[in-house]
């Protein structure tokens, strides 16, 4: 199983014992509502903020992140823990869902006319209330840091814009080959900075 | 130094940030299963994709968002698990795509208009029987996973018009869960002429409704069940479909419903009427 070295255990503090996502999927997936409540508990900050990120609408991020949530009930029995993490299992549905609801209607054209791109590609606008998401912060702003400025501009628009690579390719008039470098690139930097290992 | 094909690793970035298209993603999950190299690659930089998601500022959602979805638990299906046959590798691939709705099918026996030949029903599978037991003893869920699927519908109209069963059936899915979502989500439940328990939910503000009935019996070849809007200025044809006569079958219906529609539902034969020529089994006031 993959593990990202010090992002999630800040989180899980397995000793202490709240029980981890992953114990709690796998509740879920007898049908324990309880379980349910403690991952909601648990996580639903963290897929609201992302998904208000990529659709900066509140209402409809909240629309969204119920969408999210039911989604995992529902497939709470297809989570497989040794294909990875329960938190990159449900960020990932949370992207992909934000990004599917951007592609599908009108709020991503709202929220372009709504906000310029460069305020979608910084993703360290505000002042965070917790040491944790600070520290957690810094990591990701320091790796980020060691991308070229052209990867970072790329992955920050594929990730926080929620474009796809030939929407990005075509922002930034580049060839899509030499998006899917920039994004591979930096995203394996990435990788490498923050030291995410199998 | 020039490529001729590309080189499906090119994408393992754009993957991890789920900035492919509907086409290159499944193209590159196929790649994906066939090397396990690539797997780990693809689950190395899932975990990276993570650590961006989490440096997001966490914003706390309103109270009555915990309330309502914990509402909604008791009547909202849970998928089977998908049949994992343990041994190749090639079973077991896309890591990152747990939401398919293929095994759990929920959405039996619609043909689509524009491929009525094909036919959806006949797959037939222990974990499908399963899945739809359990869509019986809750039948007023949703099947939010398969809205995963992909963008296939505009502002509420279907782009395309000749979708194959499977991609049929994720819109249709994909929508339902959109009416079950809506802040505005009704329903309303009757019975058919025979007996047979039918609901329908509904959102004003989408526009859209569904429609499922419980053991609707089957038919003979040449007919099929046809979905009407009925207001005062008469039947507004809303799609056909079809039943095994066991299970739950429902449908989104085509076209805008409208504040105080109603939806019926009458035989006709194969690929329905214009107008009805049989008076419905069914009749629910949205």
């Amino acid at each position: 199983m993959l593990v990202l070295m010090t992002a999630d255990s800040t989180y899980d503090l397995e000793s202490t014992a709240p029980a981890t996502k992953e114990e709690l999927l796998g509740r879920i997936a007898q049908g324990d509502q309880a379980a349910f409540g403690e991952l909601y508990d648990q996580i639903a900050p963290r897929v609201l903020g992302l998904v208000k990120r990529l659709l900066v609408d509140h209402a409809q991020s909240e629309e969204v992140t119920q969408e999210i949530f039911l989604e995992i009930w529902q497939t709470a029995t297809r989570y497989e823990a040794k294909r990875g993490g329960a938190s990159t299992w449900i960020m990932t549905m949370a992207h992909r869902r934000a990004v599917d609801r951007i592609r599908a209607s009108q709020a991503g054209r709202d929220r372009d006319t709504k906000i310029g791109i460069r305020d979608l590609v910084a993703p360290y606008d505000h002042v965070s209330e917790t040491v944790e998401v600070r520290i957690e912060h810094e990591r990701v702003k320091k790796a980020m840091s060691r991308l070229t400025e052209l990867q970072r501009e790329a992955v920050s628009l594929a990730y926080y814009g929620g474009f796809s690579h030939s929407e990005v390719a075509e922002r930034l008039q580049i060839p899509l080959g030499t998006v899917k470098t920039r994004l591979s690139d930096g995203m394996i930097r990435l990788r490498d900075e923050l030291g995410v290992a199998s | 130094m020039t490529e001729k094909k590309p080189n499906p690793a090119d994408l393992s970035g754009a993957y991890a940030l789920n900035a492919l298209g509907a086409d290159e993603k499944a193209d590159y999950e196929a790649y994906l299963a066939g090397s396990d190299e690539a797997r780990t690659e693809a689950a190395e930089l899932g975990d990276t994709a993570l650590a961006l998601g989490l440096a997001a500022d966490p914003v706390q959602p309103s109270a009555g968002l915990k309330a309502n979805l914990m509402a909604q638990l008791a009547s909202t299906p849970q998928l089977s698990p998908l049949p994992v046959p343990e041994a190749a590798p090639a079973d077991q691939a896309t890591p990152a795509d747990q939401a398919t709705p293929e095994a759990g099918v929920v959405v039996t026996a619609v043909a689509p208009p524009a491929a009525a030949s094909a036919e959806p029903s006949t797959r037939r599978s222990a974990a499908a029987d399963r899945a739809q037991r359990r869509w019986f003893q809750r039948p007023a869920g949703m099947l939010a996973a398969a809205a995963a699927a992909v963008a296939l519908f505009v502002g509420g109209t279907v782009v395309g018009q000749a979708l194959n069963p499977n991609q049929f059936e994720q819109q249709q899915a994909a929508r339902l869960a959109e009416i079950n979502a809506a802040p505005d989500s009704q329903r309303a439940a009757t019975t058919t002429t025979d007996g047979h328990p039918a609901t329908l939910v509904w959102s004003g503000e989408l526009g859209l409704s569904a429609l499922m009935i419980k053991d609707l019996p089957a038919l003979a070849s040449d007919e099929d069940y046809q979905l009407w809007y009925m207001n005062d200025d008469g039947a507004v044809p809303a799609g056909t479909f079809d039943s095994t006569g066991s299970g739950t079958v429902w449908r989104v219906l085509e076209g805008t419903m409208h504040a105080g529609d109603q939806v019926g539902v009458t035989v006709e034969p194969q690929g329905g009427s214009p107008q009805p020529t049989s008076a419905p089994i069914v009749a629910i006031q949205s």
